[in-house]
């Protein structure tokens, strides 16, 4: 399981949903952090994915993650697309999750802090749609 | 069959060009019109002898679709060589020239020409970057976190300053000495002399890098004029050969779930080994490098993996001026995508422009001292993908 975090504001672009992601923003709603794998104990992808990428074998599963990893890098974004002008400056990181996949996210925590330190993955509840973020792990 | 070779251009100075609603500036098909025609007079060919047209697809803003297929009316240039539009994100003008050195190499245009323009400065960023983000980034899977494509080059920045030790101020440096390449640059955008502490004193865009460590937002429009080797010897005046071209795409948009050193750059290590491999070089040789550097951390990124400069030292040769015009190696003598501006989706062809006037000796203030042998580079993505172009002088 994940932490949740809640938002008083609508998502300023919510992602699109297919028959196939749909189980993974389910999850997220529910509080866990899934994505797919390569068999019964393969590499783990991010996004979940309906194939591995690195074999093309359709034969995944899905599998619930830890959401604990390192930050890898952080930038802030100062100048932002319109729809997320409003919450300027945001920041934004590249973190690699001890389970395996690198991916790229909003961070909510400063743009100071030292890369290679501690993340866990949060869900973000917006009032309309679910999301996830990165943060510094507080023990 | 001979090589293929560079043996003419023109281009608009880069700046902001493209009129208004309701202003009456000159539009994309009429300004792209006067290169053609100043680029086919420093040839010397004669309109008949061009056989393809190659060019960098507008941006979406241009309202003349199937822009290509349009000009070759406006020009009234019948082609048995292949008419086309490209698209490659910022590779886009690189391929253009690829694909017009493809009319040449296969032997179905003897005269090819490599062109484009890039018209998007009356669009405000807020709205260009509801595009780009998409353009850089997965739309349902970070998209909607608002990655900037600068964002990326600004993580990468980050990166570096973690791994390596770099300071900013070093990195800053880039910024200052591409603005004094582009003061003696005709076609550059911003030319007036920047100090180390004004580039530092700049608005943060993406944390670290302020205002004058990123593009610009650019207009600008570009011809090459490229032929057999066997035109380019027959008019008895110095010509440019491409003698080396190396391609690589990682298989990545970005990032891929698999962690790996993202600032190493391996696709421009791998297609700048291509191409030194094909040459016959070592980076030793260059002269000189036009890198597609949309900030300065990439420039030094770049030539870093290109090895031009040591891994972890290209901040550092940049502050000690070892890649400003009189220097070991000079580096962006244009003035880079920061000075000399960014029209993206013909920058690379700018970049090919600098590198033949440079082998020309036609670059003036900031000629490199007899220089014979240049280098090009165009990417895409977070340089998922790099195109690197050796070219050499001939005489």
């Amino acid at each position: 399981m994940i932490n949740t975090v809640q938002l008083n504001h609508p998502h300023p672009y919510p992602p699109r949903k297919t028959p196939f992601t749909t189980p993974f923003w389910e999850a997220l709603a529910e509080g866990r952090f899934i994505s797919t794998r390569l068999g019964a104990d393969g590499a783990i992808t991010f996004p979940p994915r309906d194939f591995d990428p690195a074999t093309w074998s359709r034969d995944i599963e899905w599998v619930e993650l830890s959401g604990r990893g390192t930050l890898y890098s952080v930038t802030s974004v100062h100048a932002a697309p319109e729809a997320f002008r409003e919450f300027t400056p945001y920041q934004v990181a590249i973190v690699d999750l001890d389970d395996g996949p690198r991916l790229a996210t909003a961070f909510l925590g400063p743009v100071d802090t030292p890369l290679d330190s501690p993340i866990e993955i949060v869900a973000m509840r917006y009032t309309d749609e679910v999301a996830f973020a990165a943060r510094p792990l507080v023990d | 069959m001979g090589r293929v070779a560079v043996i003419g251009y023109a281009a608009t100075p880069v700046g902001r060009l493209q009129p208004r609603t309701g202003d009456a500036g000159s539009l994309e098909h009429e300004v792209l019109a006067d290169v053609v025609l100043r680029a086919v007079e420093m040839a010397q060919v004669d309109k008949s002898d061009i056989g393809g047209l190659s060019f960098a697809q507008p941006r979406p803003y241009t309202q003349q679709k199937y822009f290509g297929t349009f000009m070759a009316s406006y020009l009234q240039l019948p082609c048995d060589g292949f008419v086309a539009e490209v698209l490659g994100n910022g590779m886009t003008g690189g391929l253009a020239f690829e694909h017009a050195a493809d009319n040449i190499r296969s032997g179905r245009a003897k005269v090819a020409l490599a062109l484009g323009v890039n018209y998007e400065t009356a669009i405000s960023s807020g709205e260009h970057m509801m595009s780009s983000m998409r353009a850089v980034g997965d739309v349902d899977f970070q998209a909607p976190f608002g990655i900037t494509p600068i964002a990326w080059y600004a993580m990468d920045m980050m990166r570096y300053m973690h791994e390596f030790g770099a300071t900013r101020e070093d990195v800053a440096t880039v910024a200052v000495k591409n603005r004094h390449h582009a003061s003696l640059n005709p076609l550059a955008q911003y030319r007036k002399p920047i100090t180390l502490d004004e580039v530092m004193a700049q608005p943060t865009i993406v944390y670290p890098l302020g205002l004058y460590e990123v593009p610009p937002r650019s207009d600008g429009a570009v011809c090459l004029v490229l032929a057999d080797e066997d035109v380019a010897r027959a008019s008895g005046r110095p010509y440019v050969v491409v003698r080396g071209t190396g391609f690589h795409h990682e298989g990545a948009h970005q990032i891929t779930a698999t962690p790996n050193d993202m600032i190493a750059l391996n696709a421009a290590q791998k297609a700048g080994g291509q191409a030194f491999a094909e040459a016959g070089l070592k980076p030793s040789d260059l002269d000189f490098a036009e890198p597609y550097a949309p900030c300065t951390i990439v420039e030094v990124l770049v030539s870093e993996a290109l090895g031009i400069v040591p891994r972890g030292a290209g901040a550092k040769f940049a502050a000690e001026g070892r890649t400003s015009l009189g220097g070991d190696i000079p580096i962006s003598t244009s003035g880079g995508l920061t000075s000399r501006g960014h029209p993206a989706y013909v920058t690379p062809l700018y970049n090919l422009l600098e590198a033949v006037e440079q082998l020309m000796h036609q670059a003036g203030d900031r000629q490199v001292q007899d220089a014979s042998v240049g280098l090009a580079t165009a990417e895409l993505g977070n340089y998922n993908a790099a195109l690197v172009h050796i070219l050499e002088r001939v005489s």
